[in-house]
């Protein structure tokens, strides 16, 4: 199958520290692709080097067929969505208003703004400011402005952050569409191991910058079939490191 | 670019910053005109104001150009909004939309004052012929001043995520610059600092008589190479700006 993505020893190195240590990541064209590691392994500075958002120290990635540089990382990225970290939003804004901004940048047609807030079920609360929407609101909001232009590939860290378990069912089903329904590619890094399980079909455990595994999850389960992910993943990053 | 800056003004709805801008211009235009007029006052009052305004200004447009400028800048702050604008258009190009729609709000309370001052001048009964080409020269120095004052708040509150830290170097900045007008005998206070050339590039000097108590007003020379010291000051802290902050990483 087709990469999306593969990156040739990326390295990031902040004063002394190396926060991404020679990562070789590849992801296959409609697939999902888990990205697992503990806090502070490296995984948010990846994913924003993918994004164009950090340069790296060192090390390549080809992206959607083209070497990622700052002269192609916007026509590269028009094919991208994100969502890093924390979903970004202007407060004062309804969530109409807010991706209507991001659709004027892209010069996208309206009518994405109605999809994107069908696909997330805001489309009934599109009326309220976002300053007055619940964390799980915010976040949904974060991933329709990551959807608004249907990309090919979709980057995002932690979406079910702050999401009630209905809220992360409905999220996992969505993502676990996206590849099916529409083509896409998508990058998903969590904490919730469970949730991993459930949705990827690919897996990239990070720790300490360094790639420990990569390859399908049920060649991962296959590694140790009497473990469960969390006891592999903690066998693989060193029980001392934290989720 | 011209997207970029109708996207600043579809983030800037409900922000009030232009209600917010003409506040403060109506203000300045009440501390302008308030008072009583004597004969000798009215018969010079094109004059008197053109000394006046550089004072006025110094105390107005750094207030004004804080309050646009941290208002423009600290929503994307707020938000962490800057992460998914750099996915979708270049630092540099989000940079100079912002200033450019910050540039036109300033103008807005400027030319206000402008054409103010031409009403409220008529209306007072202000003798002799409104000299419009001072006027003019007056009307560019302010401009030139301000913007330059803008570019250096809109750098800090880009770059900088807390905004007391452009509210209070901004601050700090019109306080110097205020002191500079009392200390003529220190001319390169005004020339040193950004917020000193509205007194620096004044052309309208100003004779008073203790026993008398009359005032007289005689143009000066007009300082034309501070207008392009200004120009090209502005012109840096706006590349020195943007390359910094196309440098940040978020």
């Amino acid at each position: 199958m087709k990469e999306v993505i593969h990156t040739y020893k990326l390295t990031k190195q902040y004063k002394k520290k190396t926060v991404v240590n020679e990562l070789d990541m590849i992801v296959r064209e409609e697939s999902i692709y888990g990205f697992l590691g503990p806090n502070g392994a490296g995984k948010s500075t990846t994913l924003k080097i993918l994004l164009g958002l950090v340069k790296p120290t060192s090390g390549e990635a080809d992206i959607l067929g083209k070497k990622l540089n700052s002269q192609n990382r916007l026509s590269i990225l028009k094919n991208i969505g994100s969502l890093i970290e924390s979903p970004s939003y202007y407060g004062h804004l309804t969530a109409r208003e807010n991706l209507q901004i991001i659709q004027t940048i892209l010069d996208l047609p309206k009518k994405n703004i109605d999809a994107v807030l069908k696909t997330v079920r805001l489309d009934k609360q599109e009326g309220k400011k976002v300053s007055e929407y619940s964390l799980g609101m915010k976040q949904r909001l974060g991933l329709a402005s990551a959807l608004i232009n249907m990309p090919k590939l979709l980057i995002l860290d932690e979406p079910t952050n702050g999401l009630d378990p209905s809220g992360i069912q409905e999220i996992r089903e969505l993502i676990r569409s996206l590849p099916k329904e529409y083509g896409m590619t998508v990058i998903v890094s969590s904490h919730l191991l469970s949730e991993i399980d459930q949705m990827v079909d690919d897996v990239g455990i990070i720790a300490n910058g360094r790639m420990m595994y990569q390859g399908r999850l049920n060649k991962l389960h296959m590694l140790d079939e009497g473990k469960s992910l969390e006891e592999i993943f903690l066998d693989l990053t060193g029980k001392e490191a934290s989720l | 670019m011209i997207k970029l800056i109708k996207c600043e003004y579809l983030k800037t709805r409900r922000r009030y910053i232009l209600p917010v801008t003409l506040g403060i211009t109506a203000m300045y235009l009440a501390l302008l005109f308030y008072g009583e007029y004597s004969d000798d006052a009215l018969r010079q009052g094109w004059w008197a104001l053109l000394y006046q305004l550089p004072l006025l200004n110094t105390m107005f447009m750094p207030i004004l150009c804080i309050v646009v400028a941290s208002r423009l800048c600290g929503l994307e702050h707020k938000g962490a909004t800057f992460k998914q604008l750099f996915t979708l258009t270049s630092k540099g190009s989000l940079f100079t939309a912002k200033l450019i729609y910050g540039l036109g709000i300033i103008t807005v309370p400027i030319l206000i004052q402008f054409a103010a001052i031409y009403i409220a001048g008529c209306y007072l009964g202000f003798g002799g012929v409104y000299p419009l080409n001072l006027y003019l020269i007056y009307l560019l120095s302010t401009l030139l001043t301000t913007y330059a004052i803008y570019v250096f708040q809109h750098c800090m509150s880009m770059l900088f995520k807390n905004q007391a830290v452009s509210f209070f170097v901004g601050i700090g900045g019109e306080f110097t610059g205020l002191f500079s007008m009392f200390l003529p005998q220190i001319p390169c206070l005004r020339k040193i600092l950004i917020w000193g050339y509205y007194g620096d590039m004044q052309f309208v000097g100003n004779n008073w008589d203790r026993e008398t108590r009359i005032n007289d007003f005689y143009l000066m020379d007009i300082n034309y190479a501070a207008f392009f010291i200004i120009t090209t000051v502005a012109v840096l802290m706006y590349l020195i700006g943007k390359k910094l902050f196309t440098d940040k990483e978020v």
